[in-house]
This record gives structure tokens, sequence and C-alpha cells, in this order.
């Protein structure tokens, strides 16, 4: 438990009778890139609030750096990037980072050379005493993102903070947060958006309908389904390969692609039948891979699992 | 500490640099110079050679006797003209009539209005008057004055009372005023004195107002740019409420302090800046002009800074409540009135400042920081009384405060619909 940065243990959270987050644990360990992953309104945003101390579980309780103090007793040493996020638009935008660097504790002259290093690494150098309201969008978000690690801090939590970025900006934030985690500081970000999530992170859990559904490493997980899993990719006579993707006594689920498929063998079946299958149909392949399933098709076998179990419990919409 | 700090410094800043915080700062004294200067000159500009006919249609000479009195009464904005003829001739008082305001090329010269004597109607006391200048008070009350003057000495001649004796009789008199305060003369005339008193209310009123309404508004600002929860994961809400309100409160103090030191450097040398303008200096320091105390000025500024944290807070939480600047303007209505109740209570308090209605409010904190002062300017409250309207206003600001501050902390998170009476009392007891 030492080495944990967060430990929430057993919270939950209602709103108007409305559960939110239900008997909810999670540990993230020391030096992780920990995915929150989840549908919309699983519960993601609430679980980040509850951990921020910005709002109070109704049960159970959220144990930060091992007991040292609530998310703002400790807001220096932790960064946080809200999915309600805003500027003041009337503020110079150096003026508004070293304000935001003095709430988290900097002092003033400290929070400015701050701000003005890091407005020149990401390129606004010639916006620093520019109004926020006359900066673009994207540049805008690069502000956001100074302002909430320009402290340094120790445990970097963003939610959904790739939502709404351009490319560029997506690819910028990334490798700020890349080399966060390189330099052993801890991040967690929520996201729906797998394929970002398994390119990033060490450390998952997935939550739907306010429960925990999966986590713990990625590796663990995926190992846990086994090499079971089938991507191909297809050159030529792509219609010949139809019937034996839908060959149940084959597959037990393929997700189609049309160039591509990735599909789930059938117990006892190995890779082998199914490659001389295809190659006696003559179709013609790219890649023929026994693969790990992807985060994708975790999240959706798990949290498709669960949709159907919550809606046989009434009284817990 | 650090923290709150940086947000009072944020806001103060935010404030101040600001086109209109600027431009308010310098037109606010050119304002109430204004105010000051514009009665004074609508005096000055008063009616000037206006043209009455005095029609006369009876034969006791009564038009001559009014045109007489009008003429001693005013001789400097009048010129009276007697006709006699019978007003039976409606012909003639037609074509009066018709030269009323008339323009120039009209037969006759052009006239500002008529009176007419007819023995009928001043036989059941009415006299009538047509003019274009009906509306104008200042003339009206002319008129009837060296009217009445006429009639009643006409009546007085008629009963056989000697005229020389009732005028001698009825001398006026001229009527000083200056006011008292704890036993001394203060060598303020009374008129002074209420305008000073006026002037605080005025003033304490839009500060109040106005910069509650600047809290208010930067509450719903940080609230429709989503600023919220990137604030409070660092601030406690009360960091953020206190930080806000003593930061606009500051700036208030700023600009005030820039008026009122304004104010008092132009009143102190406003005989050299008279003479710089050509203005006789003797005229212009023959205007009465109140000494505003530095025990009046602790308390005023003491009693300002109770109420602005009681409405501040009070606007806060109704900023916190509202998603958008045009929801406040009908959510802000309850506290707005409460504010314009106090000021109509100062009249009242200008009658009798010691008075029982004075009294009661000045105990009750959400009218005390209007009417306190104004008490004090005109008759300094007890210090007995003084002490226990500062801590009744202060336990009641702190109250106002903390229900502002409960509400302040869930409503700055909650974005949608605006709650409702229930679900307010649920933010307020939120755990």
């Amino acid at each position: 438990m030492s080495q944990s940065v967060i430990w929430v243990d057993g919270v939950t959270k209602r709103f108007s009778g409305h559960t939110a987050v239900k008997d909810l644990s999670l540990e993230v360990p020391q030096g992780a890139v920990f995915g929150l992953l989840g549908p919309n309104g699983a519960g993601k945003t609430t679980t980040i609030r509850m951990i921020m101390d910005i709002i109070r579980p109704d049960e159970g309780r959220v144990v930060l750096f091992g007991g040292a103090g609530t998310g703002r007793d400790l807001s220096a040493r932790i960064g946080y990037l809200p999915e309600e996020r805003g500027l003041y638009p009337k503020m110079q935008v150096l003026g508004q980072l070293a304000f935001l660097a003095e709430i988290k504790g900097l002092s003033r002259r400290e929070a400015m050379r701050l701000g003005r290093e890091w407005l020149e690494r990401l390129g606004l150098g010639e916006w620093i005493d520019k109004k926020v309201e006359d900066l673009s969008k994207g540049m805008q978000q690069k502000v956001q993102f100074i302002g909430t690690l320009m402290h340094d801090p120790d445990l970097v939590i963003l939610d959904e903070p790739f939502s709404g970025l351009d490319p560029v900006n997506t690819q910028v934030m990334k490798d700020v947060v890349v080399d966060f985690a390189r330099r052993g500081k801890t991040v967690v970000f929520s996201t729906h958006i797998m394929e970002q999530a398994e390119r990033m992170c060490d450390h998952i859990a997935i939550i739907a309908r306010g429960e925990k559904i999966v986590d713990g490493r990625l590796t663990d997980i995926k190992a846990k389904y086994g090499k079971s899993h089938l991507a191909l990719e297809f050159v030529s006579n792509r219609a010949q390969a139809v019937p034996i993707l839908q060959d149940r006594s084959l597959f037990l689920s393929v997700d189609d692609y049309g160039a591509s498929a990735e599909g789930e063998m059938a117990p006892g079946v190995d890779g082998d039948t199914v490659l001389r299958a295809l190659v006696s149909a003559g179709v013609g392949l790219s890649r023929f891979e026994v693969v790990e399933p992807s985060l994708q098709k975790i999240f959706i076998a798990e949290v498709g699992d669960t949709a159907i179990t919550a809606a046989r419990e009434p009284g817990d919409a | 500490m650090h923290k709150l700090w940086a947000v009072i410094r944020r806001e103060f800043s935010a404030r101040v640099r600001t086109k209109s915080f600027v431009i308010t700062t310098v037109l606010g004294p050119l304002l109430l110079a204004g105010l000051m200067l514009v009665p004074g000159l609508l005096l000055m500009s008063k009616s000037s050679g206006r043209h009455i006919v005095i029609v006369d249609g009876g034969d006791r000479g009564l038009g001559q006797t009014a045109q007489t009195t009008l003429r001693t009464k005013f001789p400097e904005h009048y010129t009276f003209e007697v006709m006699v003829f019978p007003t039976g001739e409606t012909e003639r008082v037609e074509s009066l009539i018709s030269r009323i305001d008339a323009p120039s090329e009209t037969a006759g010269a052009s006239i500002d209005g008529v009176v007419i004597l007819n023995p009928e109607m001043l036989a059941e006391d009415r006299i009538a008057y047509y003019g274009s200048n009906v509306s104008s008070m200042s003339d009206m009350s002319d008129l009837r004055r060296g009217l009445r003057e006429a009639l009643v000495a006409e009546r007085l001649a008629e009963l056989g009372v000697n005229l020389t004796l009732v005028q001698e009789a009825s001398r006026p008199f001229s009527f000083t005023t200056e006011r008292v305060a704890d036993g001394k003369l203060t060598g303020e005339s009374g008129e002074a004195s209420f305008a000073l008193a006026y002037a605080m209310a005025f003033l304490l009123y839009m500060a109040l107002l106005l910069y509650g309404v600047q809290v208010m508004s930067a509450v719903v600002e940080e609230k429709s740019n989503r600023l919220n929860e990137v604030l409070v994961s660092s601030l406690s809400p009360f960091e953020l409420l206190f930080g806000k309100i003593i930061g606009v409160g500051s700036a208030a103090l700023v600009q005030l302090g820039l008026w009122v030191g304004t104010a008092m450097m132009l009143t102190t040398f406003r005989g050299e800046i008279a003479s710089v303008f050509g203005v006789p200096e003797t005229a212009v320091m023959a205007v009465p002009i109140p000494t505003v105390s530095p025990a009046l000025l602790v308390v005023s500024l003491l009693f300002f800074m109770l109420g602005f944290l009681l409405y501040s807070s009070a606007y806060a939480a109704v900023g916190a409540m509202c998603n958008t600047m045009q929801e406040t303007q009908q959510a802000s209505l309850p506290v707005t009135l409460v504010v314009i109740i106090g000021f109509f209570t100062v009249f009242n308090v200008l009658n009798d400042p010691a008075g029982s209605t004075a009294r009661i409010f000045s105990l009750i904190p959400l009218f005390a920081p209007l009417i306190v002062p104004v008490r004090y300017s005109l008759n300094p409250l007890g210090v007995g009384e003084l002490l226990v309207a500062a801590f009744s206003t202060l336990l009641g600001a702190i109250v106002v405060a903390w229900f502002a501050g409960r509400i302040y902390r869930v409503g700055i998170l909650a974005h949608g619909k605006r709650p409702k009476i229930k679900e307010l009392v649920n933010w307020v007891k939120a755990g």
C-alpha cells in the first residue's frame, strides 16, 4: 500500500437517488500510467472528482500519497485537468498561468519564470502578453495544459485530456505526458478512446454503470484473455473469407473491418486450422497473427456483459 | 494565506484594469460636480423677459395693483401689461390668446401668457391663467404669489384696513439654520447638512449595488467559463469566495477613495480653482459646503465594509445559482430590493434622525449600513448605540456570508437549471 499513490477504498456516490459510483476500489501504483476507461456516464468523472476531494463520497474513502491529506491539501503535488475546464478570457496568458501556479502554492516570481519557460517550450512565446480570448482554441488548450503541469506535480490526473484536441495538440500533449511518466511521475487519465489507452497505459481500470469491471496491469489483463485471437489483413479474394469468418465452429465472434478483421477463435480451434481453411478458399492474406485481444475487444466484451446484468437489476438505474 | 492573497490580487487587478473602472473613476467626480451644478444652473437659467398681459374685467383697478405688486417683486424676469376691458368680450380674449407663443410675423407682439381677472370668477375666489409656461414651477409660483399679495391687499383695503400698517406688519424675515452636534455649533447650515447626508446615502447605496453586482458577475464569469473545477481543486470555495469579495472590495475602496479625495481637494481649493476660471472667489466660498469629520469618515467606512460583506456575499450566492448574466438579472431582484428599501428608509431618517424608525433600522443588519452613516452625519449616535449597531451588522453579515458560502460551494459546480428553494436548503445542509 505504501507505494500506492492513489488508494480508492470502496467508495459510493449517489446523486438524488441515482448511484453514480458503487463500491468502487482502485489502486494506482507509484510511477504508473493508469487509464480509467469506461463508456460515457460510467462514473469516471465522479470517481476523479472524489479522488480530488471536489465531491465527497457517501461511503468509502480516498487515500492519496499514503494518507498525507486531501486532493486540495496536496494540490502542490497534483496536476489536475478537469473535464470542465476553462480560462479567464480577459486575462493575459502569462498572468493566467502565474495565477494557476500561485494557487498551487508557488511564489509569484517562480510562477512567472515557469510560465515563460513552458510557453516558449510549447511554441507560445509570442503570445505571452496577449489576452486568452485572442488565442485560438488549440492554443487555449495548450495554455490549459501548461497550467495543469507547470508546477511539476508528482501525480497528474487528466479527465478526458484528449477530447476536442486537434491531432497536433494531441501529439504535443501525449509527448508531455509520456515525459512525465518517464521521470517516474504517476499519470492517471480517463478516456473512452481505447486505442489511446492501449498505446499509453501500463495499468487500466474499466468501469461501467459506476462499478469496476476489470483492473490491473494491461499485460496481465490481456494474458488472462489468452492468445485466442486472430488478426487478419486481406489483399485479395476478400469475399471468399466471409463464410469462414461466419463459421461459428471456428470463431466465437469477429470484428470485421473490411480490409482487416479481428476474431476470437472457438475453444479447441487453433490458428493452423483457420489458416488452412483461408488458403484453400483462395483468400490472399498480408497478415495472419495469433494475438492477445485488443483493449477495444476486451472493453466491448466486458461492458456489453454488465449492460445486460445491470438491466436485470431494477432500482439501480 | 498565500493562496487567498493570489485570489485577491487577481480579482483586484481584473477589476482595476477594465476600461469601465478607469472611466467611472474619472467620470464619477465630474458627474457629482454636475449633480451639484445643474440645480444651480437651472435656477440661473430661470425665465427671463416673460411678457404677460393682465386682463382686468373689473372696475376696481385690481389689474393695476397686481401689475405694481408683480413688478416690485420680480423686476427682472417679467414685463407686465394691463388691459382693462370686460372679460365677456370673448373675441378680444381669444385674439390675446392667439398671440401666446405666436411666430413673430403674426399681428401684434408675441406674449407668454394672459391672466384673466374676471369679477364673477373672483367672486368664487378664482383667477385663470393661460400661457405657454404653465409647466414652469417657478413661473407659476411667482405669479401665484404676486397675485395673491395683490388680491389680499385689495381685500384688506375693501375692509378699510390701512395698507401701510399691513405692509409694515408682514415684513419678511430671514430664517438662518445651523446644525448643532454634540452640543457644539458646527457652522453648517441646514441645507448643507441635508446635502451631505443625502449625498452619503446616495453614494453608499450606489456603491453597495454597483460593487455587489460586480462580485456576482465575477462569480458567473467563472462559472460560465468553466473555471471553477480548476480553481476548486487548489482552493477551498471559501478562499475563492472571500478572495473575490476582498478583491472587489479593495477595488471599490480605491475608487471611492479617489472620489472622496478628489471631492475634498476640489472643495478645499475651490476658491483658488474658481479664480483660475475667472469666477470671483467670494462667490464660490459663499456656497455652503458641509465639513466631513474624520469620525464620520471612519463610521461610514466601517459600515460600508460591513454592508459590502453582507450584500456581496448574498450577490455571490445568487451568481452561484445562475449560469448566465441574463439569469442573474431576475434572480438578484430580492437582494436589490432590500438595498432599495434601505435607501427609501433614508428619507424618513433625514427628517427625524433620532426617531424610532431611525433607531430600529439602525439595528437591522440589512439596513444599518445605509442608515447609520446617514444618521451619524446628521446627529452623531452615542458610542453605545454605535457599537450595538456595528456588532449586530457584523453578526448579520457573518450569518448571511455563512449561508451564501454554503450555497456558493455547491452552486459553482452545479450546471443546468436554477435551484428551487427546496434544493437551496439541501445545498446549505449538504455536508
